[in-house]
């Protein structure tokens, strides 16, 4: 009983002092994204009001990743964690729960959903299961790839900070101005640029694209992962050939991190092209930001599908 | 006055617009005439498409669907998206789709509808582990395999029901439920392996979780068993806490320190209900634990975790038992994969407490005993992408010391995973185990120590439904 009681004494005597020597507050905001493309999009948001820093790299596939402590240490101090969303990375809830931090645990003011109010595609209206595989059951979670969503993400996470740096709101509504104001400029170039492919059918290596295809009016047709998330078999492969030459699909979009040798030998195969897209900000050389990302992968298609 | 001025003002415009108004019904007409001529250009190009998309249609219908039970996809425009008039002015030629191609919901999916008050607050997942065995009779008789009293047989492991999430915003919850069958005869055992709460919400990078769990001892015991990396646990694990493992009742407190690496501080306090080595189960006498773990990010080059345990309090017979563990994990992943190729992990545990020992006279007497043991296993995914992504090949190695009873026991085994999807996973395993001596301990019906050499083989069929929380390095 006495071993017990020390014990408590100890604890209370421990927390307290935490609590003497806990850190003041930085000048600048510390926040975490759950993706590159939220950290780009929180950064021109910020601008050096806040250190923005993501848990998955550019390099990463933002569905699976691994909960790795270096990543709680990274949430650790954090004052707010911008999410995705939609299912894409709830993982982030894992990484939270173990970096200890109250400022962003689910229903604390710095947990941010980005994903909040937009307009969600391939939303599943009848009964889905995991034979359709690696399903997301609450919509596409890929957002953020479609340009013209960056009013509606910007808005969610300038909402947020606002909710814990309300003094930084006005800034941040001018940073976010200038921002869509180039995104705007930027819109009208891209608009042009594919608009003499309109309802051109593509193919896609995991069903990524979509946000971003029908932002410009591009069809996708069929996918290389037989159903998310599964390999293609040599089966769905012989099909898939024979969909793209009867449809005279001449672009596959792949991501960086997937087997592009055999979305290149499909192209082949159906006599057309494929290319590795900027499938998140940063995850191919030259999209360190969002402009930049957004402005290759529409270059990299118009230049595929002339 | 000013209905005069009004008036007057009428009457001003009025004048000069009736030669106007001639001027209008002409240019009206040309109006009129040049929207017929576009109607009729238009109605030709509504045919035109129709035409175009019977013919698709009759096309699409007369080919064999491609990967019939592949996932639908459904194509609908974005809200802020330029609207999609004029389409097939632009269309590329040949059959390219047409507008309404782009706008017909070919597959079961619509525009994104919150849920409304039948939303379910909390998540659910099920998992189900299926385990056989053969072995050698012999061992069978003296129920000294891995899988002691089910030699010999196929049968659920462990099926669980879990239920997870947020109670409040203050904190969370998990419950698991469990059966298995822990005996020959078919009967399963249901029991609750977890019911906890963690304060989420507490200051100073603190958490407190309270209730039924599974102790942060090293790093296999809080993972489930359909989780493990390994078919059948560690010898030194259920050698040094049972087949069960240390699922104790009580607190545990974490904290964080925020600093520029990562380092977690766990104490708890528990009743000491494990039935091998903390057996007390009085709150008063408590088991006390302990760990550190911190961890190495060592970028291109992988990552590395590292930790150590305590676990002290006071064996069912009222003796002192203390157990100390470190642990090591390794993982490679190189640029570009996306799971890792390499995994290396092992634990090494000490156990010293006092043991009860009856002389030949019949009087018992307290003796201090030390044991040792430890494993080291590994697992390799030698392909990145395709078929081949979905084998690993593994091994385990072990050696371990009885922690109340003399003798050793080592066994090596490699087995073979195989994962059809993330949610399902065969294994198939052989384990060869060597005991210096067969120790009553084991509860073996001695009979001349005949399960000293043991040969198993191993099959393991795993999956999940639903809900499941990604696992921490």
């Amino acid at each position: 009983m006495r071993r017990l009681l020390v014990i408590a004494l100890a604890t209370t005597a421990a927390w307290g002092a935490l609590g003497a020597q806990s850190v003041p507050a930085a000048d600048k905001l510390r926040i975490v994204t759950s993706t590159t493309d939220l950290k780009a999009l929180t950064e021109v948001v910020t601008g050096n009001l806040a250190e923005v820093d993501s848990m998955a790299r550019a390099s990463q596939n933002p569905h699976d990743l691994e909960v790795r402590p270096s990543l709680m240490v990274k949430v650790r101090r954090a004052d707010a964690m911008i999410v995705n969303g939609l299912e894409l990375d709830l993982w982030a809830d894992v990484v939270a729960q173990g970096a200890n931090n109250a400022n962003v645990i689910p229903g604390a003011p710095g947990r941010i959903d980005a994903s909040s109010g937009i307009l969600v595609l391939e939303v599943p209206k009848t009964h889905v299961d995991r034979s359709m595989g690696d399903i997301h059951p609450v919509g596409n979670p890929h957002y953020t790839l479609d340009p013209g969503m960056a009013p509606a993400v910007t808005q969610n996470i300038l909402e947020g900070l606002a909710r814990i740096a309300p003094q930084h709101r006005a800034a941040f509504e001018r940073n976010r101005q200038q921002f869509l104001a180039r995104i705007d400029e930027a819109m009208g170039r891209w608009n042009k640029m594919l608009a003499p492919y309109k309802g051109s059918p593509v193919v896609v290596n995991h069903a990524l694209w979509v946000y971003f295809l029908t932002r410009f009016g591009l069809v996708q047709v069929g996918t290389v992962e037989e159903r998310p998330g599964i390999p293609a078999t040599a089966n769905h492969i012989v099909k898939l050939v024979n969909l793209m030459k009867e449809d005279h699909v001449k672009t596959i979009i792949a991501e960086p991190w997937s087997d592009f040798k055999l979305v290149e030998r499909i192209a082949q195969e159906a006599g057309a092209q494929a290319a590795i897209l900027a499938a998140t900000v940063g995850s191919v050389k030259g999209t360190d930001t969002f402009l930049e990302a957004a402005d290759f992968n529409v270059k990299a298609l118009a230049q595929m599908l002339k | 006055m000013r209905a005069f001025v009004a008036l007057a003002l009428v009457l001003g415009l009025l004048v000069p617009a009736a030669p106007v108004r001639a001027q209008d019904a002409e240019a009206l007409r040309q109006e009129m005439e040049r929207m017929r001529k576009q109607f009729e250009a238009m109605q030709e190009q509504y045919k035109k498409t129709m035409d175009s998309m019977a013919e698709r249609l009759e096309r699409v219908e007369a080919r064999p669907q491609p990967a019939a039970a592949a996932p639908p996809v459904a194509v609908q425009p974005a809200p802020a998206a330029p609207p999609a008039t004029d389409l097939t002015a632009q269309q590329s030629p040949g059959s390219a789709p047409s507008p309404l191609d782009l706008i017909r919901p070919r597959q079961p999916f619509a525009l994104y509808e919150r849920r409304g008050a039948g939303q379910l607050l909390f998540d659910m997942g099920v998992t189900g582990d299926f385990v056989g065995n053969l072995t050698q009779h012999n061992v069978q008789k003296n129920q000294g395999g891995s899988f002691p009293g089910l030699e010999n047989l196929f049968y659920l492991r462990e099926g669980e029901v879990s239920f997870f999430g947020q109670i409040d915003p203050y904190a969370r919850a998990e419950v698991r439920i469990e059966a298995g069958q822990d005996q020959r005869g078919g009967n399963l055992n249901v029991s609750v392996a977890e019911a906890n709460i963690s304060l989420t919400a507490l200051p100073y990078g603190t958490q407190l979780k309270m209730g039924e769990m599974r102790n942060r001892f090293g790093l296999l015991n809080e993972i489930h068993s359909h989780d493990r990396p390994f078919i059948d646990d560690p010898n030194v694990l259920v050698q040094f806490f049972g087949a069960e493992g240390l699922r104790e009742a009580g607190f545990e407190a974490t904290w964080v320190p925020p600093l520029p690496f990562f380092i977690e501080l766990l104490g708890g306090v528990f009743n000491g209900q494990n039935d091998v080595a903390f057996g007390r189960d009085q709150i008063s006498n408590p088991l006390v634990t302990g760990r550190v773990r911190t961890f190495f990010d060592l970028d291109e080059w992988g990552a590395i975790q590292l930790g150590s345990s305590v676990a002290a309090g006071q064996t069912p017979q009222q003796k002192s038992s203390t157990i100390l563990g470190f642990d090591a994990k390794y993982k490679y992943t190189p640029p570009g994969w996306q799971r890792a190729v390499f995994t290396l992990l092992g634990e090494y545990l000490l156990s010293f407490r006092d043991v009860v020992v009856t002389d030949p006279e019949g009087i018992d007497t307290t003796r201090y005993r030390g044991s040792q043991g430890f494993y080291i296993g590994g697992e390799l995914r030698p392909f990145n992408h395709g078929e081949l992504s979905k084998w690993l090949v593994g091994f385990r190695y072990d050696r371990t010391q009885y922690p109340a009873a003399s003798g050793t026991e080592w066994a090596v085994g490699p087995f073979l995973s195989y994962y059809p999807s993330e949610f399902l996973r065969f294994r198939l395993g052989y384990k060869q185990t060597t005991r210096s001596q067969c120790c009553s301990y084991l509860d073996f019906q001695d009979n001349g120590g005949s399960a000293k050499q043991v040969s198993e083989y191993f099959l393991q069929a795993t999956f999940i439904m639903g809900a499941h929380p990604a696992h921490p390095f």
